[in-house]
């Protein structure tokens, strides 16, 4: 067993290094190299589902340093594994699907390398024992995201993108650095599993218990892109489309809400749990009705992974694990399926992402459409697909914790219902209706069965199939029973205002769009609308503070003072000492060599002199 | 070998390099190259046979019956390891020096450095550890002197003006600690434990601030290495400035422990504020090498903080990030001077777009420039973590503002890369040619499997550094 997970941790690295060298001139060998790795990572992964008795516990230690040690354990438990199995499955087929995605570019060897090195940051950061190993694979993941996301470093807008994917999430990711050394010093260990039962037992000082786990929760927004640290989220769409579906499906965004789950019961000890919830509920108010009214395919799905992974966190808030953590788990599916359908929706049409230039694609791209239909309705929480349950989850046990049911309940019910809302129109203005854009709509191509669609398939019958051991997953995730919590009409509300919204948006988008344009042009409308679009200007602001207050004050400043205060003082001793030399004539020259040999002679005659004087 | 060879030894090469190395460029290369691999290989030894705690004797030469000032060589695991950090540096130098101008000269210079910095390290006279001190300045004022930019004048002079004056200070010092004890020898002033060591300690602090450099004494090291060219800036920043923080430790916080504690404050306030400063000026800098230079202040910054911790895991992580910096800087100036020299500009505007044209030598920039900003799998993250944990061991939970120390970090290393390395291509860019040396790139490989390979394996280096303090910890001494 522990030579499996150390061969799990290391392949990947092996496999980027591999994809990285042997395939410098052949981009199919680079490819291949990676497909045989996920498969292994997956097989691997799902050896270790089968065979599972007991949590994994391997522990190690990294290195000493004066009286301290550095752990870097290894632990695989239920939650270890559900993760794993996400990141090395969906990775697998987001490989896969690359094969033609990325069939064209002249550089997969270098792709290849960066994507195995993505899921390996992964597979490392859940299943670390400690929190530096956590640490080290979640900044690994953070550099692997930034290689990517600027993948196409050539042109500016993706380029612009990764600086700054890697400050928002590295801006989170100090507080996570500030909380190791903070929970060395106030516990002295860096096990999580020890840390929850520590936390349990009130053997820890209660403030700082929860300054740290808000210090993590910091790192897990930024992560886990939400308010106010999303924008990089919606640049990273400059990424190719894989490299979405892998950071939103497989790995990079699950991170955020894997910490707090794994620190689960600190969490609950620090009662910080709300903190989450209230952050969350906010989160998933703005992604979703930003969503609403995104012009690029790409965009629409990113705002709904904000909103979903904030639902997810409001699952965790509110007090349940399993709530959340499924909700996660179905998220991961539908989102990856999503996605690269997408994906394969904006190859077939040349790299179109803005839908209004799309429409009717339905009748060329038609299992597109319809496994990207089957994500829809997982994604807007129709039952029997698994999006309903952990979705009805979340909303009805924020409204059974007496702390969160009012505003909280109230954000996270209307996400739910928007979620009908921004998915329908995303599909309906891609698949049905005419096409707007003729020209287009005649050169669209269609994907090949084996590389594109076939992992839609498989993850549209994930989604559904999911819905069915909902509460196996629950269980696997919380370690425990798990009981379905029960709000009386909420499942009637839900269901009438989702069908509501989905006549609404099909009347709005397919049977009149002239009506579309009409509420558009209103002035109050194009307000709200340009507010919306812009995700609430959190990006201009946070723009405004780097550039007006670090740059302009604080660096300014320090500048201002070295030229004019230090450096001045320093010239003008340099003028006065050229004076004085210049008096003794000899090194007027402004040889530094004359300079230093006359000096170091003066030392040594001084010196000399006060030896022979403390000597007589 | 008798390490008067490796102190002496390499002044009588210099002359002979200098006298008869015209026209024999290969082989003053390979000669100088020798010798630096040589003092590695004696300083391993040295490493080999030293014992677990403690010291070596290496004999005393040269001795002033009456004064009690002799050439007194020791060695113990602190001295060993900047002998191996300062010998491995030279190597790495002289290959990245490989198609320098006016060779033989340029080696012999090298060569006659190598001299005085193994003295220093050796030396626990403070008399003969003075005048190794200053002597290592004179080689290095003749290769930024002749070899550097335009400005160099300029900056020779700052340079020279700033290390008189802190070597002054110094030198006053030492002879306020020979009237205090009547000795020079550094084991003795620590085991007399001088009565009235107040302005001692502040003219040794001032004076080895100078050379760390610890703000506000900082102004010298922009400059000088602007001016200074690529393989001395690395000497500059990889050996002179070690030297510095080499002797805070040696001779401000172990020569002088009881007023190192009662003013551990003041170290650790210039440290914070020297790592914050320092990264501003970086944030701000448009000036490629320039930005290099304040982010080595700000590290240097970094390692202060950790002196100040005055404890056995804080020293270790000091000298730990004292070669973690060595290390990353390294090859960041290296490829900051190569680049000016193919494009003739400093300004990060000209360029971009390097990656399409250097995929190469931007990778090891890239890489270097991740272990700047402390990322994990590499050196420098080490470094960050364990100072932040001392530090935090020593004064308490508001020393997490380290950690936003990183973030300032991440700021001006991506927008560098931003700059410089990724985006469209410049028209500068473009039209350079960025075809490098082989033995000029070998270099660079070294210090990037280096970066990675002590980030991966931390306890190859902190075995020998946790060696070094561990005897004093244990008499209580930390």
């Amino acid at each position: 067993m522990t030579t499996l997970v150390l061969v799990l941790l290391i392949l990947p690295i092996i496999g980027a290094l591999i994809a990285f060298t042997s395939g410098l001139k052949k981009n199919a060998l680079a490819f291949w190299t990676a497909e045989v790795t996920g498969t292994l990572l997956f097989l691997i992964t799902l050896i270790l589902l089968v065979d599972y008795k007991d949590p994994i516990d391997i522990p190690m230690r990294w290195f000493e340093f004066g009286s301290f040690s550095i752990p870097f354990g290894i632990y695989i438990d239920k939650l270890s594994l559900v993760m794993l199995l996400i990141a090395t499955g969906l990775g697998l087929l987001d490989i896969h699907f690359a094969h033609d995605y990325m069939g064209e570019d002249p550089h997969q060897p270098r792709y290849y390398a960066k994507v195995l090195f993505f899921i390996g940051g992964m597979i490392l950061l859940v299943s670390a024992k400690d929190m530096v190993g956590l640490f080290v694979g979640w900044e690994f993941m953070g550099l692997a995201s930034y290689l990517l996301i600027s993948f196409w470093h050539q042109q500016k807008d993706p380029a612009d993108a990764g600086v700054s994917a890697f400050l928002f999430t590295r801006f989170g990711d100090i507080f996570l650095f500030a909380a190791i050394g903070l929970l060395f010093y106030l516990t002295g260990t860096l096990d999580m599993v020890k840390l929850n039962e520590l936390s349990q037992a009130g053997k820890l000082d209660e403030e700082m218990m929860f300054v740290i786990a808000v210090f993590i929760f910091i790192a897990a927004i930024g992560k886990s892109g939400q308010f106010p640290l999303f924008p990089w989220l919606m640049r990273a769409m400059e990424g190719p489309t894989t490299v979405s579906a892998l950071i939103h499906g497989a790995t990079m965004v699950n991170s955020g809400i894997y910490i707090v789950a794994r620190l689960f019961d600190f969490y609950a000890a620090a009662e910080a749990l709300m903190v989450v919830a209230t952050v969350g509920a906010l989160s998933a108010f703005i992604g979703a009705t930003s969503a609403l009214v995104q012009r690029e395919l790409k965009k629409v799905l990113a705002y709904s992974t904000m909103s979903h992974l904030s639902i997810a966190f409001v699952g965790l808030g509110v007090g349940s694990l399993a709530a959340g953590m499924t909700h996660l788990v179905n998220h991961a599916i539908f989102k990856a399926l999503l996605f690269l359908g997408v994906g394969a929706v904006i190859m077939s049409a040349h790299h179109v992402k803005d839908m209004w230039r799309l429409g009717g694609l339905g009748k060329k791209l038609t299992w597109v459409a319809l496994f990207m239909g089957m994500g829809v309705l997982s994604l807007s929480g129709i039952p029997p697909f698994s999006g309903f349950f952990s979705k009805d989850a979340v909303i009805a046990e924020a409204i059974l914790n007496p702390g969160s049911a009012g505003l909280i309940a109230t954000l996270v019910t209307i996400a739910g219902l928007l979620s009908m809302a921004y998915i329908g129109r995303l599909w309906l203005l891609t698949f049905a209706g005419e096409p707007r854009d003729k020209g287009l709509f005649g050169k669209v191509t269609r994907p090949s069965a084996f590389w594109i669609v076939l992992p839609l398939g498989i993850m549209a019958v994930m989604t559904l199939l999911m819905g069915f051991f909902q509460e196996h997953i629950a269980e696997m995730v919380s370690n425990g029973p798990f009981e379905e919590p029960h709000v009386a009409g909420l499942f009637f509300g839900l269901m009438s205002g989702i069908v509501l919204l989905a006549l609404i948006i099909y009347y709005y988008y397919v049977k009149r769009p002239d009506l579309t344009e009409k509420i558009a042009a209103q002035p109050l409308i194009k307000t709200i609308h340009s507010i919306l679009f812009n995700g609430y200007y959190i990006e201009k602001m946070i723009f405004w503070f780097a550039h007006n207050v670090i740059i302009e004050s604080f660096a300014k400043t320090s500048h201002w003072v070295d030229q004019h205060i230090i450096d001045a003082a320093v010239n003008g001793m340099i003028g006065l000492s050229q004076r004085i030399t210049h008096i003794f004539g000899y090194t007027h020259s402004g040889r530094v060599g004359d300079n230093s040999g006359a000096m170091t002679l003066g030392l040594l005659l001084l010196l000399a002199a006060m030896l022979t004087g403390g000597a007589v | 070998m008798s390490p008067l060879f490796f102190i002496f030894g390499p002044m009588v090469l210099a002359a002979l390099v200098a006298l008869y190395g015209k026209k024999r460029d290969t082989i003053v290369k390979f000669v100088s190259l020798a010798l630096f691999v040589w003092m590695l290989i004696y300083a391993l030894e040295l490493l080999a046979i030293l014992p677990d705690s403690g010291y070596l004797d290496l004999g005393s030469y040269l001795a002033v019956k009456d004064f009690g000032f002799e050439l007194t060589l020791q060695v113990d695991h602190l001295s060993v390891v900047m002998l191996i950090l300062t010998s491995v540096l030279l190597i790495l130098v002289a290959l990245s020096s490989w198609t320098m101008k006016r060779t033989s000269t340029y080696f012999a210079l090298l060569i006659l450095f190598a001299g005085p910095i193994t003295g220093v390290f050796m030396s626990t006279d403070l008399l003969w550890f003075f005048i190794f001190w200053e002597l290592t300045l004179v080689p290095m004022y003749f290769l930024v002197g002749i070899w550097g930019a335009e400005g160099r004048i300029y900056a020779a002079v700052k340079f020279f003006l700033y290390t008189h004056v802190a070597s002054m200070l110094i030198l006053l010092a030492f002879f306020l600690v020979y009237k205090e004890t009547g000795t020079m020898n550094m084991t003795l002033v620590r085991e007399s434990m001088l009565a009235s060591p107040v302005l001692i300690w502040w003219l040794l602090f001032i004076g080895f601030s100078v050379k760390m450099p610890i703000f506000p004494f900082h102004t010298w090291l922009p400059d000088a290495h602007v001016q200074a060219p690529a393989p001395i800036s690395v000497l500059l920043a990889g050996v002179l400035l070690k030297m510095g923080a080499y002797a805070m430790i040696r001779m401000v916080v172990l020569m002088l422990p009881g007023q190192s504690a009662h003013f551990a404050w003041v170290i650790l306030a210039l440290g914070l504020i020297t790592l914050f400063y320092a990264g501003f000026m970086a944030l701000y800098e448009t000036h490629l090498k320039k930005m290099v230079a304040y982010s080595s202040i700000s590290h240097m910054g970094l390692v202060t903080v950790a002196i100040a911790t005055l404890s056995y895991s804080g020293l270790s992580a000091a000298l730990f990030e004292m070669i973690g910096h060595a290390l990353i800087i390294s090859p960041l100036f290296l490829i900051a001077g190569f680049l000016h020299h193919r494009t003739g500009s400093w300004q990060m505007g000209d360029m971009g777009g390097l990656m399409q044209k250097a995929p190469y030598l931007s990778a090891i920039f890239v890489l270097a420039g991740l272990a700047a900003l402390g990322l994990p799998g590499t050196i420098g993250f080490v470094g960050e973590l364990t100072i932040l944990i001392a530090a935090i061991k020593s004064y308490g939970f508001w020393l997490i503002l380290i950690a936003l120390g990183s973030m300032i970090g991440a700021g001006y290393i991506i927008w560098t890369f931003r700059r410089v390395i990724y985006g469209e291509i410049s028209q500068t860019v473009r039209k350079s040619d960025f075809r490098m040396d082989h033995v000029e790139f070998a270099a660079l490989v070294i210090f990037a499997v280096l970066i990675v390979f002590f980030g991966l394996f931390p306890s190859t280096l902190f075995d020998v550094i946790n060696a070094a303090f561990a005897p004093i910890a244990a008499q209580g001494g930390l």
